[in-house]
């Protein structure tokens, strides 16, 4: 009787202390996007970066690509902000000044800080106070994949590097050339089956009017009639309506990829860095990486991509670094986001990347991120801008007046712009 | 000659015949190719979710061989199915169905009771109720789907199966229907039940929730598909893979870089039997509801 009574004490004891431990563990909440890969990725470094810290609970919050603002919307109001958000860097600006946010620096291991890139610092810096806010162990770039057999066959110059970037003249004249070459059934994939409700307008095809002379806005005033729909910029989007018209667009009903598809329908494509994984096992030595044209005097390329954050509600806010640090600095996740031919953020993962470096098939897109790179504007009121941009260029693309379309998304951002007072400080920047 | 006489008139008679035949012929070929286009997204789907390589898929479409698949596999089927982990679609798929079973038979219940209610209760103020509950069906979903997601994590029922099945129990729409039919029946059936001492619920329970059968298969395979491809609002007001629907799970698949059409396609394949099963069910008085509302419209 005595022993049934100490096993029974000693099993209770027993119970209480797991108890005592699981309640002890402090959950941090996770906010994020991604492929079934990266989510996996995202699960086992969770469950690494838990064994080395038992007294911590990761937990995910996943949200679908696109319905990740609405999401993010939904916990703002519900006021269930999580500790650590992944975030789309050209939002970042809206966040900060909205005050979800709050500096990393002193909170994120230095030795990452030191290790990040210019193009990475600058996605996660607000331009205000010029404090970090985010950090991402990865960057971003769109080239111009080119298939070989049918650039050799029409003539055509393979630039050697960014310098040496086809000019529009040249462009259009190979996408004349192409479109007339048995086998290419289009000319240019662009990739407009991403749609308008990703960033993929005004990432990719934004860079296209600022090499053509103009912007989404001026980044001095912070005013878009006058600079979107200028001259510039309506010469830019109508040489793009032309290129449609002309058919040698993919159109947006033929899907994600005709680039490397079989048969090879498209002959260039206008295409992110991580199309390129996919486009190399598909094409081999036939494929040619290419940085951007020259619309006009000089090169544009896009930059920026998802990175890390830690919302101002966190109470936990130095937990959640903790892991932000163990996450950039896993080995596994390191290999995984390599093989997914993933853009340095950082230069020790650039030096990992034989992809990316002197010589590597992709070292034109990582040379852009230093010669051409322009981020997209880093003010509050992008959420318009970007909206209003996608809509302007989906109506043009069906056809449009590009001028009309182009006054019509200028006049919607500043409208934005002043219902929020000029969004201060900005406005007082002037 | 005599011949010739005898074979004009069975001539005339055969040609309107072989013209019917004829005529048939056509109309038999149409119906098999309507229906082999509409059924054709369904089989690509199929046959896409037995192929092992997401690129052959891709590669494949905008040709035959797209519905053809030369080495079958249910690989994705087991990618997909398993209960556990990250990806986890056989959970999901059990939280759909937990949903969608709740939401239905609750919505029967809560609808069928409210429209009886209005056709034939004593309450002070039905039209006026009636109206405003018409009215209610015109409100677009999203206008109010914001204030509803602060209602909701007010009540702390964020994250839970509650607050994908209590919101829409009760519709507007459906009550609707209901009264619509109920008000089709004779009120002598009331009359003679509250002779017979029947209450007023009695009466709702043994008499008129039996005859409305095509008023429930409607409501039902209606309130099914509503509820089964809800996105958005499981998103907005979920966190965890606890309670959340496959739907949500499906655009996991639709990446920004890629997309993994291989699971996509077996995912859609599982998430389409249940809804499909459901119509199966209800199909007869589905189809007799229709029918009797167009004969007597």
């Amino acid at each position: 009787m005595g022993k049934r009574l100490l096993q029974s004490l000693i099993l209770s004891s027993a119970l209480a202390a797991t108890w005592a431990v699981a309640a002890e563990k402090t959950a941090i909440q996770v906010m994020h996007q991604g492929d079934p890969g990266f989510v996996a990725a995202y699960g086992k470094v969770a469950e690494r970066f838990e064994a080395a810290n038992p007294d911590v609970d990761v937990q995910f919050i996943y949200a679908p690509h696109d319905a990740y603002n609405e999401k993010f919307s939904a916990a703002v109001m519900a006021k269930q902000l999580p500790d650590i958000m992944e975030l789309d860097a050209p939002f970042l600006a809206n966040y900060v000044w909205s005050g979800y946010l709050q500096p990393i620096k002193p909170l994120i291991d230095k030795d990452l800080l030191d290790d990040m890139t210019e193009s990475n610092i600058a996605q996660g810096t607000y331009p205000i106070d010029k404090d970090l806010y985010a950090i991402g162990l990865t960057d971003s770039s769109v080239v111009l994949y080119g298939n070989r057999k049918y650039l050799e066959a029409i003539g055509a110059r393979i630039p050697k590097s960014v310098d040496d970037a086809w000019t529009r003249e040249e462009f259009e004249t190979y996408l004349e050339k192409l479109s007339k070459l048995e086998g290419v059934k289009w000319p240019i994939d662009t990739f407009r089956g991403y749609g308008i409700k990703t960033e993929w307008i005004t990432y990719a095809y934004g860079p296209i009017l600022q090499s053509a002379g103009c912007d989404l806005i001026d980044r001095k005033a912070w005013k878009s009639e006058g600079t979107l729909d200028s001259d510039a910029c309506v010469d830019a989007l109508a040489m793009m309506q032309k290129w449609v018209k002309n058919g040698w667009v993919v159109p947006q009903s033929a899907g994600t990829n005709q680039f490397y598809a079989e048969g090879n329908p498209a002959a260039l494509a206008l295409g992110g860095h991580w199309v390129y994984a996919e486009a190399v096992a598909a094409m081999k030595d036939n494929l040619v990486v290419l940085p951007l044209p020259k619309f006009g005097t000089k090169g544009a390329s896009p930059n920026g991509t998802w990175i890390w954050a830690i919302t101002k509600t966190s109470k936990h806010p130095d937990i959640a670094a903790k892991f932000i640090s163990f996450l950039l600095k896993d080995k596994e996740y390191r290999a995984y986001v390599a093989s997914q031919s993933g853009y340095p953020g950082l230069k020790s993962f650039a030096a990992e990347s034989p992809l990316y470096a002197n010589g590597g098939p992709m070292a034109i897109a990582f040379e852009q991120a230093s010669k051409t790179a322009v981020a997209r504007p880093p003010h509050p009121a992008y959420p318009t801008i970007t909206s209003a941009f996608m809509q302007a260029v989906d109506e043009v693309f069906n056809g449009g007046d590009p001028k009309e379309a182009l006054t019509s998304a200028a006049k919607k951002i500043d409208e934005d712009i002043e219902d929020n007072d000029g969004y201060p400080p900005f406005g007082d920047q002037e | 000659m005599s011949d010739i006489a005898l074979s004009i008139p069975q001539a005339r008679a055969a040609r309107p015949r072989s013209v019917a035949r004829v005529l048939r012929t056509i109309q038999t070929v149409s119906i098999f190719i309507i229906a082999l286009v509409i059924v054709s997204p369904l089989l690509l789907l199929v046959v896409a979710s037995l192929k092992d390589d997401r690129f052959q898929i891709l590669a494949d479409m905008g040709s035959f061989r797209a519905f053809w698949v030369s080495n079958p596999t249910l690989s994705n089927y087991a990618e997909v199915g398993h209960l556990s982990g990250e990806l986890a679609f056989g959970r999901y798929l059990i939280n759909s169905l937990i949903i969608l079973v709740t939401t239905v038979c609750s919505g029967l219940i809560v609808n069928s009771m409210a429209g009886f209610v209005l056709a034939w209760g004593s309450l002070r103020g039905r039209a006026v109720i009636l109206a405003v509950v018409i009215a209610l069906y015109v409100i677009p979903q999203e206008s109010i789907i914001m204030p509803l997601v602060i209602m909701v994590s007010r009540a702390g029922m964020s994250d839970t199966f509650a607050v994908q099945i209590v919101p829409w129990v009760a519709s507007p729409l459906y009550i609707f229907l209901f009264y619509q039919f109920f008000t089709q029946l004779p009120k002598e059936l009331l009359e003679a039940a509250e002779m017979d001492g029947a209450s007023f619920f009695r009466a709702y329970r043994s008499i008129f929730l039996p005859l409305s059968l095509p008023a429930l298969a409607t409501v039902s395979i209606l309130m099914g598909i509503e509820t089964w491809n809800q996105y958005l609002w499981p998103i907005l007001v979920t966190q965890t893979d606890y309670a959340r629907p496959i739907a949500v799970a499906i655009a996991t698949f639709f990446g920004q870089d890629s997309i993994y059409w291989d699971r996509a396609m077996a995912a859609s394949v599982l998430m389409m039997i249940p809804i499909l099963g459901l119509y199966l069910v209800f199909q007869r008085w589905f189809v007799s509801s229709f029918i009797g509302s167009a004969v007597k419209g």
